[in-house]
């Protein structure tokens, strides 16, 4: 009997979260794929992990303000377009801001000392060399990934289940998802203050979608946490935005994307347009709003 | 510049998911077994929910059973430690959100869905995908290093 194409899910947890990855196609191929996808996800785990001691983020973190280190291609990749962002969005996207993380428990020391100051003048913190070599130029330069890294995962995760014969499926990190194959797919949204309730629907057909918002852990409760995205220009935590979510082709972009929207709210849309995205966001008072792109928006209007 | 849509939606028209969600059953324990040591031909149980992996006579490794249940959330997941008493794979099994409380499904949402107000969306059939706060894996990474503490010496 001819074998029929198979659905498979399965799921890990890795980066600090669930990741999910459902595949379809040949069925031998498709657990073959979905095994590779996970091996990938957990290769930029190991790279890019603020936690793990070895990974890149902590090696370029020990050396700050003194030698430069080669890192894997990969993280290049990633602080190559973290450094891109930062520049695009004059300053909000900013994976320098880890040192007032650690301040407010949301990072761990590593011996770092009690203090969330920034190094001053914040602009040119990376300097990226030739032959993937980077150094932080001040030592009080701590960096953290996690607004980028899980995005870039997802979108590698998919490139490996496309290239291994999979034939439609979705890669789910916590929220930072990517479609692909020929059927669009129902993406549900939860409220990010409350995340029992679902706050929209959206269709995406070969393409991702990333949220940034409040962090639960419903082994206690639902109760969201405030969310922790770090405007740089405060060193505080951005508290206008209670949620936001951000469409677009790469799910990186979409992943740093939700991180700026956080931070400058409406205000974000025009870069949101030069990159192709769209967002919903909801506000601290309660607010949804949608970009003029966002699936739906306009049937949806007030 | 783009502009923003206000959307009609204030947040307390919105829908809540309904109780009790299903269940996402990723794994039975035999398929996770298989996945997590492909070349055994047998796995010997260990007492409580632990199996030991072998291919004839040589020990591949230990497979451990275990889960976080909360107060609203219940995850079943399975941890593979390799003969070096290292973490070899860590697998999901079965994920089970629950909400409690009454269950309000406003039409708002209902116009998407093609269900009629005050119906089930249910988790892992209607809802197959979501984004929006993240939910910690925390739990499930304790529960692993506090496996590897117990079992990591017995799987050679």
């Amino acid at each position: 009997m001819a074998a029929a194409p198979a659905e498979l899910r399965r799921a890990q947890p890795l980066l600090g979260t669930f990741v999910e990855i459902a595949a379809s196609g040949a069925p031998g191929d498709v657990e073959a794929a979905i095994e590779a996808a996970f091996g990938t996800i957990a290769r930029v785990h190991r790279l890019m992990s603020f936690h793990e001691p070895e990974s890149d983020v902590s090696r370029l973190n020990r050396a700050a303000g003194a030698n430069a280190v080669a890192v894997d291609p990969w993280t290049f990749e990633v602080l190559e377009a973290a450094v891109d962002l930062g520049r695009r969005s004059a300053g909000a996207f900013d994976v320098s801001v880890a040192p007032v993380l650690q301040a407010m428990g949301r990072l761990p020391r590593h011996g770092d000392g009690e203090s969330a100051e920034l190094a001053p003048g914040r602009g040119p913190a990376i300097e990226l060399m030739a032959g993937h070599t980077v150094r932080l130029r001040d030592a009080r330069v701590r960096i953290d990934l996690g607004g980028i890294a899980k995005g870039y995962a997802v979108d590698r995760a998919v490139a490996v289940l496309v290239q291994c014969g999979a034939a439609q499926g979705v890669v789910n990190a916590g929220g930072d998802l990517k479609v692909f194959g020929p059927r669009p797919q129902a993406i549900h949204l939860r409220d990010p203050r409350d995340p029992r309730v679902i706050l929209d629907r959206v269709e995406i057909a070969r393409g991702a979608l990333a949220s940034s918002g409040g962090r639960a852990d419903p082994v206690h409760s639902w109760q969201a946490d405030t969310p922790c995205v770090i405007d740089p220009s405060r060193a505080t935590p951005a508290d206008t935005i209670a949620g936001a979510s951000v469409m677009a082709a790469s799910c990186m972009i979409a992943d740093a994307l939700t991180k700026i929207v956080m931070i400058r709210g409406e205000a974000a849309g025009a870069l949101l347009a030069e990159l192709g995205a769209a967002a919903l966001l909801v506000s601290a008072e309660g607010q949804v709003s949608a970009s003029r792109d966002w699936p739906g928006a306009a049937s949806h209007a007030a | 510049m783009t502009d923003w849509i206000r959307m009609a939606a204030p947040a307390a028209l919105v829908a809540s998911l309904t109780a009790p969600a299903h269940a996402v059953q990723y794994l039975s324990i035999p398929q996770a077994q298989k996945l997590a040591f492909p070349a055994a031909t047998r796995f010997a149980p260990e007492g409580g929910r632990a199996w030991k992996a072998q291919a004839g006579d040589r020990v591949l490794g230990l497979f451990v059973v275990d889960h976080v249940i909360g107060k609203h959330l219940y995850i079943d997941y399975a941890v593979a430690i390799d003969p070096g008493g290292r973490i070899h794979r860590v697998d999901i099994l079965q994920y089970r959100e629950s909400y409690g409380g009454e269950v309000r499904d406003a039409s708002w949402l209902a116009q998407f869905v093609g269900k009629s107000s005050g119906s089930a969306l249910r988790v892992g059939q209607d809802i197959r995908n979501i984004s929006g706060a993240t939910l910690s894996s925390h739990h499930v990474t304790e529960g692993v290093k506090r496996i590897l503490a117990a079992y990591g010496s017995r799987a050679r």
